[in-house]
């Protein structure tokens, strides 16, 4: 009885994972599929033309690199100024415990609700209207929560023996920070970073009413009113204009272009995360 | 002429629901070794951390009494200034993933401002105090893990040692090398007492027959652990007072099968 139950829900099982997988895979070849045909040189140093018909995504590639690589910078020092507020400076345990739940919290949060923010702050109330500086803080509000909490995890990995050692010599606390804690989790900085920007890369709700705008855009030269043009903006209007067959074959390019650079950016933070499990099991 | 450095009188340590350590008082004096004795479990570790204030880093551990060194008392003072005075070797060689050389320095270069020459002259000081130089000098860019067990407790003492202190504390420092290793830290610790007070807690009776000079045995009675008896290395050895200290020697003298006399 109990032995036909575990092979019925095993089966189940087996069967959800295979469909989930099945999914995935059969998404990554369309896109491959379809997309292939607009890869050539010229789709990646060429602008757009003929409202996506023509040309390339160069802008596009150029301007979520902006963002992304903008996030990146104005994320880290919070990152890691949160992380060691959990697991140094908080002397109590109430405080840190909410200090996990929000970051937690933050974390679920739909990242329209950080674009709303970033749109009545960044784009009304400083006056920058669309420009690549508030898209990107933007974004990196919504990985903020990932890097930290990947970053929490990494330092509180990092063995009590060596935070002794270093007290036994007579170390401040802040020396123990930065010649023990952080030296052995900028691994996790990393990690947490490529992880959120691998997110970040495809966000398109909280960057096109702050920082995106389809064309017209090349390299920004000021904060206020220089918008970039990026991947899954491109992306999201020509889904809604792909009758053209020309305009067709640029969407899934441009879709294969984004999912290749989320893809690299997760691979990339791939060594790191397996030797925090390592540590973490020794 | 040995000199009281460190006095310690009714040191308890307890948790929220237990004590770990109950009234313990004790004095080092330069020159000489003080061994702390006793089965596992007894609190001689807790004893060895309240003088260097480690135990400060454990939450919800407090510990009560008075210590003092060269008759200052601990608490009053700056805990990191007291830390650089007090060296630490613990059970297991705690090695920075870093280089030898950085391993060295890890403490002193932050501790006060060394100049390059400066820097390469307390490295290679501390690494012959530490009978280590003549192995390592040509490797000292080479991560500090490629080194044996025994070489990297000797790397830790040579950390020490480099701060300068005053005191060294060592808490089992040979439980994880081999004898000739073992043999090495022993022999150091005969070269060093010379110049510094050192405390050491070890679970060896030869050992501490070979190498200290005080005893005091740290064992569980009516539930807590305590010092439960101390003095002259030869007088507690051969005429334990103590059932406590009497059981521990016997046992141990089974365990090690007499082989080490």
């Amino acid at each position: 009885m109990r032995k036909a139950r575990d092979l019925i829900f095993g089966t189940i099982a087996a069967v959800c994972a295979m469909a989930a997988l099945a999914v995935l895979c059969g998404l990554v070849f369309v896109i491959a599929r379809r997309g292939w045909p607009a890869m050539n040189v010229s789709f990646f140093t060429e602008q757009i033309r003929l409202v996506g018909a023509s040309g390339g995504i160069l802008w596009n590639l150029v301007g979520t690199v902006i963002l992304l690589a903008t996030a990146f910078l104005a994320c880290t020092p919070f990152a890691i100024a949160l992380a060691l507020l959990e697991r140094v400076w908080l002397r109590s345990h109430p405080a840190r415990r909410w200090l996990r739940i929000a970051l937690y919290t933050a974390n679920g949060l739909p990242s329209i609700v950080f674009g709303i923010f970033g749109f009545i702050v960044f784009v009304q109330w400083c006056g920058w209207g669309k420009s690549w500086l508030a898209g990107g803080l933007v974004l990196a509000m919504s990985m903020l929560p990932t890097v930290t909490i990947v970053l929490i995890e990494r330092i509180a990995a990092v063995p009590a023996r060596y935070v002794e050692a270093a007290a036994g010599l007579g170390l401040r606390e802040s020396q123990i920070v930065w010649a023990v804690l952080m030296r052995q989790s900028w691994g996790g900085l990393i990690t947490g970073s490529l992880l959120g920007l691998a997110r970040a890369a495809g966000e398109t709700a909280p960057i096109m009413f702050t920082a995106t705008i389809f064309a017209g855009a090349t390299f920004p030269r000021a904060i206020a009113e220089s918008p970039v043009l990026t991947l899954p903006y491109h992306i999201f209007i020509l889904a809604q204009d792909s009758f053209d067959p020309a305009v067709g074959s640029k969407l899934w390019g441009t879709a294969l272009v984004l999912l290749g650079l989320v893809f690299s950016l997760s691979l990339a933070a791939l060594p790191s995360r397996l030797r925090i499990h390592e540590e973490s099991n020794v | 002429m040995s000199e009281l450095i460190l006095k310690a009188s009714a040191l308890t340590v307890r948790t929220a629901d237990r004590v770990l350590l109950y009234d313990a008082s004790f004095r080092a004096e330069s020159g000489r070794v003080f061994g702390i004795i006793g089965p596992s479990g007894g609190g001689k570790s807790t004893l060895l951390r309240c003088i260097n204030r480690l135990n400060d880093l454990v939450p919800g551990l407090r510990v009560s009494g008075d210590i003092r060194l060269r008759g200052e008392c601990i608490r009053t003072n700056d805990v990191n200034a007291l830390r650089a005075r007090i060296g630490m070797l613990f059970q297991q060689p705690v090695i920075f993933p870093t280089s030898i050389g950085e391993n060295v320095l890890f403490g002193a270069k932050r501790l006060r401002s060394l100049t390059r020459s400066e820097a390469s002259a307390v490295t290679e000081s501390a690494l012959r105090e530490a009978a280590l130089w003549d192995e390592i000098k040509d490797r000292l860019r080479q991560p500090a893990t490629v080194l044996s067990v025994g070489q990297q407790q000797r790397l830790c003492l040579a950390r020490a040692l480099a701060v300068q202190p005053e005191v060294l504390l060592m808490d089992e420092p040979t439980s994880a090398l081999d004898p000739r290793s073992t043999a090495a830290i022993e022999e150091l610790i005969l070269r060093l007492k010379t110049s510094h007070t050192i405390l050491i807690v070890t679970h060896n009776i030869a050992q501490a027959r070979r190498i200290t000079d005080t005893l005091a045995c740290v064992s569980i009675r009516d539930g807590v652990g305590q010092i439960v008896e101390q003095g002259e290395r030869e007088q507690l050895l051969t005429s334990p007072q103590t059932p406590e200290l009497c059981e521990y020697l016997h046992a141990s003298d089974i365990h090690t099968g007499f082989t080490d006399e």
